[in-house]
């Protein structure tokens, strides 16, 4: 056995799924090297053969056939590797130190386009996007259909590459923006790339922003318009999502096909979605503020009636609040984990649980349940997964605030909050644009 | 730099957490009168509050009373000695006693002005009676909150126009302006219903000093403009309800003595007739029997030199603000009213009226 | 980049802040009758300044006072911006104090001052640290939310109002421009513009949209004094701390599900302040940077380490009127220099551009 194959050997040592494989073609010997489960063999093989009858009946020499299948290399054994990675087949000349990279027929691993998983679209185009970065690349090409989109590959990742694409509108987005973007790619080449925290690192951002810096979509359909508003959208293989830079506060509200709505429905569904924040931010902190620290704003009656319900409740408003909101935490979070065959046994025992049996337990206020069960509807009808987190995770802070100082502390959480996503900025643009597509056209 | 950003607002928090929140307390740690009651008694505020106490099923009426120098000394002894703090954030009715009201209650409504607890919205009321004997039976009430007596004089509920409605702040106000004084309903606890009214009382500056009775309040709300529509009149012809009303006015200043020309423009719907009246018939005496009321009660006030009909204000263009200050007693009583009732009767039910 | 909006926004919220609270008091308190006539002449005063400040920063675009003074001498210098931040810091002292001291007298009674400046200082400290684009992009999300309810209530404040208050009309009286506190009043009047002056090379804006704001002011100064007299009378609102929240406070309206509405007035009007707090922190903290270099942040600590101190010193509400009274010649000197002497330079140098 010569060198180049005892090194390949030694290299995928106790890989049982690697073959090397010896088979004659035009009567010299060669060896496939490869792994099986990247590689559908038999398919392969059998167009190899068509290949190779082919180059029988046209008299060609084995040099000429191999120079037809892919490139011929020499020796280049980090290539030859990478290229076995990546799910290639390897035709190693025995005696020669030459080989050829040759493109396989693949196994199946990638799903088919499906609906979408985690966002759930109304009247609209319904495929998203899967773990394949070309074929999310191809849904886009074929979403909007235009010479103009522009798509550029890096790859990124110290010894394991991630493949990561950059795609944008030509003459819609800030040329000085995608050089930024593509530069801090370049620079940071070498960083661990798994999940979208290395990811934020990669882009220079910090990692303990509670608003993501991307907008995440599922769906071509609303990643496109994005583009043509002059966005970047940057496709991370195995990842079945598209991230959408700089991003914006307005996005919380916002969904393309929203569009397909007369004007009248679009403003009066995102009007919605504007009440759904304040009321996740508002309501549990009013709650605390109103009950514990300053009765007087409540109208009489309802102050009686609040006082009845909470009549034999042990603890005061705050920590009553927090139990049941972090009660709620844990259903939401139960109901993410377990597979949707018992998924409905936690939505059933929660049910009870903040629906009846706490309230008849006399251990929070009927009105409590009710506010729980209002922010918690209220908070789901943001836009993008990653708000629905960060505007649950504020809230908390306005409950705090409020339990301090009352409607004072409600105020100054608005303030604090208001302050913060002021603060916010992607490559020195405002979270809190409105117009970035007005503006985005003048760099063209 | 985040480190340092993170110790100061740990150390703030804990900070924060360990003195702990001034303000919090419950609701149901809170007692919340309704309604509260003031007399005088040897240079001693007495207190009565009614509380509603809350229970899981249904709410108790709780009265409590104290005596002290002051009306916080005896809010204060009262907290002290019951379960829960009281709050006077929710005071709805203060309900002052007769021999305080003639006294005079300026420190009173002043003390609730500077204090900002209870609400300046809340409604000032007259007790014809002792006010331990009203305040019992308003412990009587089946009423579900027990807010029967605000009820009495919410717009939404049980106000009815022949009561006048009067505000800690529009008190307040009375005390230092020229030219506006107030009317507070007067009432005692009634026979079959837990609250009877009587009638206003006439305050000038800080004193009760005349009282007017029911249907000369009516007349007092028209004149404020306030709506009186709902009111039955019962004359010997027939029985209308007052749908609209309107006032018009003008004033004139000369030689030294005001002239005030009144319009009161009635909308009227009829509701029983007796003897067929004609619609003439019905107007004219309408308009007498008000005209005759309103004279009867002007005169009243105009002795007691209280302008609780604020007729002062239309003569503030006409007189330096120098001598508006003497115009209760200079001026006010040489007016001449002269007020012109104008009735329309708007339609006639669903019978019409036959002409003889 | 052109931020007219921005700046105009955050010149509505400053006045806000300055308006509804101790100004309707000084004005009511200076003059009895006829209050139109103190408030206009205050305006006039306002929009002369205005005018002469941002003419003269007109004349040097791209650069800020601190700039300006700086190239033309160090000592000029000195001699303006040192009173300029002796004022600034003065102005947040009693500020915050003075705003501590309403919270605690309006509704958190047991609540203990320093805890309220803590809050206040904070979050003001927070928004400063993050410079001026921050602030004023905080301001503009705030008067999205709070605008709306600040008219609310300006509308629902009417309901008490008897027109016949509003006379006598005329008062031939000019006493009133010795009264103190006719001079306090004028912390509404010019105590709000002095940014203008600090943002030109981060926000840049047009002349004509800040005069423009200038006079959507004029009714809410107007209203701020007439609501509680057309209210309560003048001899009634005379004996008011704050008569515009008194007004406000003797609204009823029974479809709202809340019973105190001022609550929710003054709290927004608050968090304007706190805002405000924040521009004034950060126009200090840029002064010290220009002698000093250094990460903003420094600066912005120590002020405010400095202001908590201070104003925990201030123990009762008279000294908080004799400061206020102090004050308010520090202003004056102030406005007129820098907006004079801003005019002056400006002016110059156009001369020389042309020659």
């Amino acid at each position: 056995m010569d060198e180049f194959l005892i090194k390949i050997k030694n290299k995928f040592r106790n890989n049982d799924d690697l073959f090397l494989q010896e088979e004659q073609i035009l009567d010299v010997s060669v060896i496939f090297i490869g792994f099986n489960t990247l590689i559908d063999l038999t398919k392969t093989k059998r167009t190899l053969h068509k290949h190779i009858a082919n180059a029988i009946s046209s008299k060609k020499t084995i040099g000429e056939l191999l120079n037809e299948l892919g490139e011929v290399k020499e020796e280049d054994m980090t290539e030859a590797i990478s290229s076995i990675m990546k799910g290639k087949l390897l035709i190693v000349i025995k005696d020669q130190h030459k080989y050829v990279i040759l493109e396989p027929v693949p196994k199946l691993l990638s799903r088919a386009i499906e609906k979408p998983t985690n966002e759930n679209v109304l009247q609209g185009p319904l495929s998203s996007f899967n773990e394949d970065i070309e074929t999310n690349i191809g849904l886009i090409r074929k979403q909007i259909n235009s010479s103009k989109i522009r798509a550029e590959f890096f790859s990124v990742g110290p010894e394991q590459k991630t493949k990561l694409s950059l795609l944008y509108f030509d003459g819609q987005v800030d040329k000085k923006l995608v050089e930024k973007v593509k530069l801090l790619l370049e620079k940071n080449q070498d960083r661990e790339l798994n999940n979208l925290q290395d990811l934020t690192e990669v882009l220079g951002f910090s990692g303990w922003s509670v608003i993501t810096k991307f907008n995440v979509t599922e769906l071509p359909s609303e990643t496109v318009p994005y583009l043509r508003k002059g966005r970047i959208v940057l496709l991370v293989d195995r990842f079945p999502f598209a991230l959408i830079i700089p991003c914006f506060l307005w996005d919380m509200f916002t969904l393309e096909n929203d569009r397909n709505f007369p004007i009248p429905l679009m403003t009066s569904i995102r009007t919605v979605r504007v009440i759904g924040i304040l009321i996740t931010l508002f309501l549990p902190a009013l709650y605390v503020a109103l009950v514990a620290v300053n009765p007087e704003v409540l109208r009489l009656e309802l102050a009686l009636t609040i006082a009845q319900s909470r009549e034999a409740i042990p603890y005061p408003a705050l920590v009553e609040i927090i139990l049941m909101l972090i009660i709620m935490e844990l259903i939401i979070e139960a109901t993410v984990r377990l597979p949707s065959t018992i998924g409905p046994t936690i939505t059933m025992v929660g049910g009870i649980i903040l629906g009846q049996a706490v309230v008849e337990a006399k251990l929070v206020s009927t009105l409590l349940i009710i506010i729980l069960a209002a922010t918690t509807i209220a908070n789901s009808t943001l836009v993008g997964i990653q708000n629905f987190l960060a505007v649950r995770f504020l809230k908390y802070l306005m409950v705090i605030l409020a339990s301090i100082y009352g409607v004072l502390g409600i105020l100054g959480g608005m303030v604090l909050i208001s302050a913060y996503l002021a603060s916010i900025e992607t490559f020195g643009i405002s979270y809190l644009h409105l117009n970035y597509e007005k503006e985005g056209t003048k760099y063209g | 730099m985040r480190t340092l950003t993170l110790i100061i607002l740990t150390s703030l928090c804990s900070l924060l957490l360990l003195s702990g929140c001034w303000d919090t307390k419950d609701l149901n740690h809170r007692s919340l009168p309704i309604a509260m009651g003031v007399a005088l008694e040897d240079d001693n505020y007495e207190i009565h509050l009614q509380i509603p106490d809350t229970n899981q099923e249904s709410v108790e009426i709780k009265i409590v009373s104290e005596k002290g120098q002051s009306i916080s000394k005896a809010i204060d002894k009262l907290s002290a000695n019951m379960e829960s703090q009281i709050d006077l954030l929710h005071t709805k009715v203060i309900v002052i006693d007769k021999d305080l009201a003639t006294k005079g209650f300026k420190d009173l409504i002043s003390g609730f002005m500077r204090d900002r607890e209870v609400s300046p919205k809340a409604l000032v009321v007259v007790s014809d009676e002792k006010i331990e004997t009203l305040f019992s039976k308003l412990k009587n009430t089946t009423d579900p909150q027990g807010t029967n007596l605000f009820d009495f004089f919410d717009k939404e509920a049980g106000w009815n126009p022949q009561i006048s409605l009067t505000r800690v702040w529009q008190v307040y106000r009375s005390f230092y302006s020229y030219t506006k004084d107030v009317a507070i309903p007067i009432i005692k606890s009634g026979d079959s219903t837990t609250v009877e009214h009587l009638g206003s009382a006439v305050i000038k500056n800080d004193k009760m000093v005349e009282s007017i009775n029911t249907e000369e309040t009516l007349l007092l709300n028209a004149f404020y403009n306030e709506s009186t529509s709902g009111k039955v009149e019962v004359m010997d012809e027939a029985t209308l309800m007052i749908v609209s009303n309107s006032m018009d006015h003008k004033s004139q200043f000369i030689n030294q003595i005001p002239y005030l020309k009144s319009q009161l423009n009635l909308k009227v719907v009829l509701l029983e007739t007796t003897d067929n009246p004609t619609t003439k018939e019905i107007k004219t005496s309408l308009e007498t029997l008000l005209t005759e009321r309103f004279n009867e009660m002007f005169t009243k006030i105009q002795e007691s030199e209280a302008d609780i009909l604020g007729v002062g204000q239309y003569f503030r263009t006409k007189i330096p603000r120098e001598q508006l200050k003497n115009w209760r007693s200079e001026y006010y009583p040489n007016l001449r009213m002269d007020l012109q009732i104008h009735v329309v009767i708007q339609n006639e039910g669903q019978l019409k009226l036959v002409d003889h | 980049m052109d931020k007219s909006f921005h700046v105009v926004l955050m010149y509505l919220l400053v006045h806000f802040g300055l308006i509804f609270f101790l100004f309707p008091n000084d004005i009511i308190s200076s003059s009895d009758e006829g209050q139109w006539m103190p408030i206009l002449i205050g305006l006039i005063v306002h929009f002369v300044f205005v005018y002469i400040y941002m003419r003269g920063l007109s004349f040097l675009p791209e650069k800020n006072i601190i700039h300006i003074y700086s190239e033309i001498s160090n000592g000029l210098a000195v001699f303006i911006l040192l009173p300029v931040f002796i004022y600034l810091l003065l102005t947040n002292i009693i500020g915050v104090r003075a705003y501590s001291e309403i919270v605690t007298i309006v509704f958190l009674s047991n609540t203990p001052s320093w805890a309220i400046i803590v809050l206040l200082l904070l979050i003001s400290a927070y928004l400063a640290s993050k410079g001026v684009e921050v602030i004023f992009r905080t301001g503009v999300i705030l008067a999205f939310v709070i605008f709306p309810i600040i008219l609310f209530v300006l509308i629902a404040s009417f309901q008490n109002v008897d027109w016949r208050y509003l006379y006598p009309l005329f008062n031939d009286d000019f006493r009133f421009i010795t009264n103190p506190s006719y001079l306090k009043s004028f912390s509404a009047f010019t105590g709000g513009f002095l940014f203008l002056g600090f943002v030109s090379p981060f926000l840049t804006y047009k002349r004509k949209k800040v005069l423009i704001a200038a006079a959507i002011l004029i009714p809410f100064f107007l209203l701020a004094v007439y609501i509680p007299v057309l209210t309560f009378g003048h001899s009634t609102s005379s004996t008011f701390l704050f008569p515009y929240i008194m007004a406000v406070d003797s609204t009823y309206l029974n479809w709202l599900m809340f019973d105190r509405v001022t609550m929710f007035f003054i709290l927004c009007l608050i968090t304007f302040i706190i805002v405000q707090v924040s521009l004034l922190l950060w126009m200090a903290s840029q002064i010290i940077n220009h002698w000093i270099p250094h990460n903003p942040i420094y600066s912005v600590v120590t002020l405010v380490i400095i202001i908590f101190i201070t104003s925990l010193m201030i123990t009762n509400w008279e000294t908080v009127e004799h400061l206020l009274w102090l004050n308010s010649f520090l202003r004056f000197y102030v406005i007129f220099t820098v907006t004079l002497s801003i005019y002056n330079i400006g002016r110059r140098s156009k001369r020389k551009g042309l020659s």
